[in-house]
């Protein structure tokens, strides 16, 4: 038996340097597009200066949350770069925005498939049953091996663990739109298109809008964690400074990431309901 | 075209419900089995059995019967929301069966409108646009279908709720907006599947009198589903009764009435009150049997209501009434007579 595991692991390592030896060109490129994109969006996120970017999500608070809610992300996102993370926090949120936009990107329309197909949904279910219940870190593992240190491999295990919600709560809408809207379509004789377009997608947006979030929030604590194969970010902060036992700065980032994390649930949610 | 022409011919139809009804439709075109045999020997649901049905041009058509008679299935197969498992349907001279998938959409979409007890209102869209939808589906540009969709919320009164949802609306007004819906896109003929029962009787008497009302003012042919048989009197032309998928009488309220098919029928229509039903022509008897003079009496015409001749009675202080068309006399009213047409019964079935 333990021979059995052995070999079994073996194969494993095996088929990982071989990957990572004969199909290098497909990583590396892999990582140029990821790394690419985290730089492309976190440029973008530091091209103004801090209360450029505060003060644009405290407008964007108020506008779909209130005034209130409106000044408190304002000043909240201005503490962050008080306790001098601001880099950082911007960083972290350069990784949840770039690992959102794939796991979305390529979410969404699988969802909208397993709705309309029920045998690829339940194909999907088991597999996606299973990367929900490991535990998280585990992606970082195979995505290390393969695309190194670095912020590509932090992105591949986000975009893993934030997809399943996105394609569940997707593939959920679109599966029960109520019956008797259907039969209106059919009997005002939609054709095949309209039908998904005009009466199935509608009845969905609640229940996508609900997968978006948590995909956000799944990708938000994953890049936390991923903070430990360099991903940079509040997440790295962290890591450092438990190696060092600096409380203050883990303090502080943790601080910053609730910060965050609020920020962008609370109006994502509330975008959601609005439309 | 004349009005006899059959817009709806449904021949013989069955639908059967269940994993092995391809047996029992065979078994059916066997030999005789009821609807509790099939359910007993082949575990299937007979929805609708052997019906057969024809809705003329400019009529409307109640089909009356209990909860779970197969009105919605039978309602349902005739713009093809399900296919029948034996039988024919003939829309506008065509078989639907044979329609391919765009000749389908084509005929619901302009042939066939459609009013749900359910109402299905999409809740993210406004009056206006849930009127227009007919319309949008068949590509019509906005503007185009905007102005038929307003025509249509004016004809059931409701153009100041246009920019409205509808979940700002009341039942009956969503009700209207359904109906406004599917005459927006102008079809021959409109399937209602029991679109009043959800609204209480105040409404309801209002709203079928409207919806007659328009339906004729339009020259519109309507099957209407109802499981109430004053709402089938009310609005029908003819009207059909089901129970356990058959159809066992079709005919005028009044033949209905007057003659019921059988026992089930008799019974149904016990309560109905025959002052506006029944007419002269079906309680005169014949001039022959009459031995007064005709002279002094009131006359009427053979469509003139029991309630008419009362009223004639009554203030003639005669005992009977001439019927007459064309200056011609064809029978004679007496009071037994009018007594007996009250209870439903003629001189024939009394005697
Ligand atoms: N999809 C289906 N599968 C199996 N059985 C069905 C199905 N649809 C209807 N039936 C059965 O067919 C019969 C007729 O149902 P139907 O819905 O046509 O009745 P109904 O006259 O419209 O009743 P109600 O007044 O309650 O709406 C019932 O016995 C029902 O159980
Ligand atoms: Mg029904």
């Amino acid at each position: 038996m333990e021979e059995l595991v052995s070999a079994f692991d073996a194969q494993v390592d095996n088929a990982l340097f071989w990957l990572a030896d004969h199909a290098s060109f497909v990583f590396d490129f892999c990582r140029l597009v990821l790394e690419g994109l985290y730089a492309g969006v976190l440029g973008l996120l530091m091209l103004p200066p801090f209360y450029v970017i505060a003060a644009l999500a405290g407008l964007l608070a108020w506008r779909v949350l209130g005034l209130v809610p409106g000044v408190v992300t304002a000043a909240a996102l201005a503490l962050c770069a008080a306790m001098m993370l601001w880099p950082e926090t911007m960083s972290t949120l350069a990784l949840v925005i770039a690992a959102t936009v794939i796991a979305l990107a390529t979410g969404l329309p699988l969802g909208v498939l397993a709705g309309l197909l029920p045998r690829l949904e339940k194909l999907l279910t088991p597999a996606l049953d299973l990367v929900q219940t490991l535990p998280p870190y585990i992606y970082l593992l195979p995505s290390i091996a393969l695309l190194g240190y670095g912020p590509a491999t932090a992105l591949i295990a986000t975009v893993i663990v934030a997809m399943p919600p996105a394609i569940r709560l997707t593939a959920l809408g679109i599966r029960q739109t109520p019956r008797e809207f259907i039969e209106l379509g059919h009997a005002t004789g939609v054709t095949p298109l309209q039908m998904f377009l005009k009466i199935r997608l509608p009845f969905a947006v609640p229940s996508i809008m609900a997968g978006v979030n948590q995909s956000l929030m799944m990708a938000f604590g994953m890049v936390v964690i991923a903070g430990i194969v360099g991903s940079g970010g509040l997440g790295e902060t962290i890591y450092g400074a438990i190696r060092t036992l600096d409380i203050a700065t883990s303090i502080n980032a943790s601080i910053a990431i609730v910060v965050l994390t609020m920020v962008l649930d609370r109006v994502t949610q509330a975008a959601a309901r609005t439309k | 075209m004349e009005s006899t022409e059959a817009l709806i011919d449904c021949q013989s139809v069955w639908k059967v419900f269940g994993d092995r009804s391809d047996e029992a439709i065979r078994a059916i075109a066997e030999r005789d089995l009821t609807k509790q045999d099939i359910l007993r020997q082949y575990n299937c649901v007979v929805g609708v059995s052997n019906a057969s049905l024809q809705v003329r041009r400019g009529e409307i058509f109640c089909i009356m019967g209990l909860s779970g008679s197969g009105k919605s299935t039978l309602i349902r197969l005739l713009n093809r929301l399900i296919e029948p498992s034996l039988g024919r349907i003939m829309v506008k001279g065509r078989d639907i069966a044979a329609l391919d998938a765009a000749e389908l959409r084509q005929m619901r979409a302009r042939h066939i409108g459609m009013v749900f007890q359910s109402v299905a209102l999409l809740p993210q869209r406004t009056v206006l646009e849930n009127a227009a939808f007919g319309l949008e589906v068949q590509g019509v540009p906005r503007d185009q279908r905007n102005r038929a969709a307003e025509a249509a919320l004016a004809k059931v009164g409701l153009s100041d709720w246009k920019a409205r949802f509808p979940a700002e609306l009341s039942g009956g007004m969503q009700q209207r907006v359904g109906l406004a819906r599917a005459l927006t896109s102008d079809p021959e003929i409109i399937l209602m599947d029991e679109p009043f029962s959800a609204l209480d009787p105040l409404i309801r008497r209002q709203l079928q009198d409207e919806f007659r009302q328009l339906t004729k003012d339009l020259g519109k042919s309507a099957v209407f589903i109802t499981h109430d048989l004053d709402e089938a009197i009310r609005i029908g032309d003819r009207i059909a009764i089901m129970k356990d998928g058959i159809i066992i009488q079709t005919g005028t309220a009044e033949e209905i009435v007057v003659n019921p098919a059988d026992q089930y029928v008799a019974d149904f229509v016990a309560g109905i009150s025959r002052l506006h039903l029944i007419r002269a022509h079906s309680v005169m008897q014949p001039l022959v049997r009459w031995q007064g003079v005709t002279d002094g009496l009131p006359r009427c015409s053979p469509d003139a209501d029991i309630d008419a001749l009362i009223g004639l009675i009554t203030s003639s202080g005669s005992d009977a009434v001439a019927v007459e068309e064309g200056g011609r006399l064809l029978g004679i009213v007496t009071i037994r007579d009018l007594l007996l047409g009250v209870r439903g019964e003629t001189e024939a079935r009394a005697a």
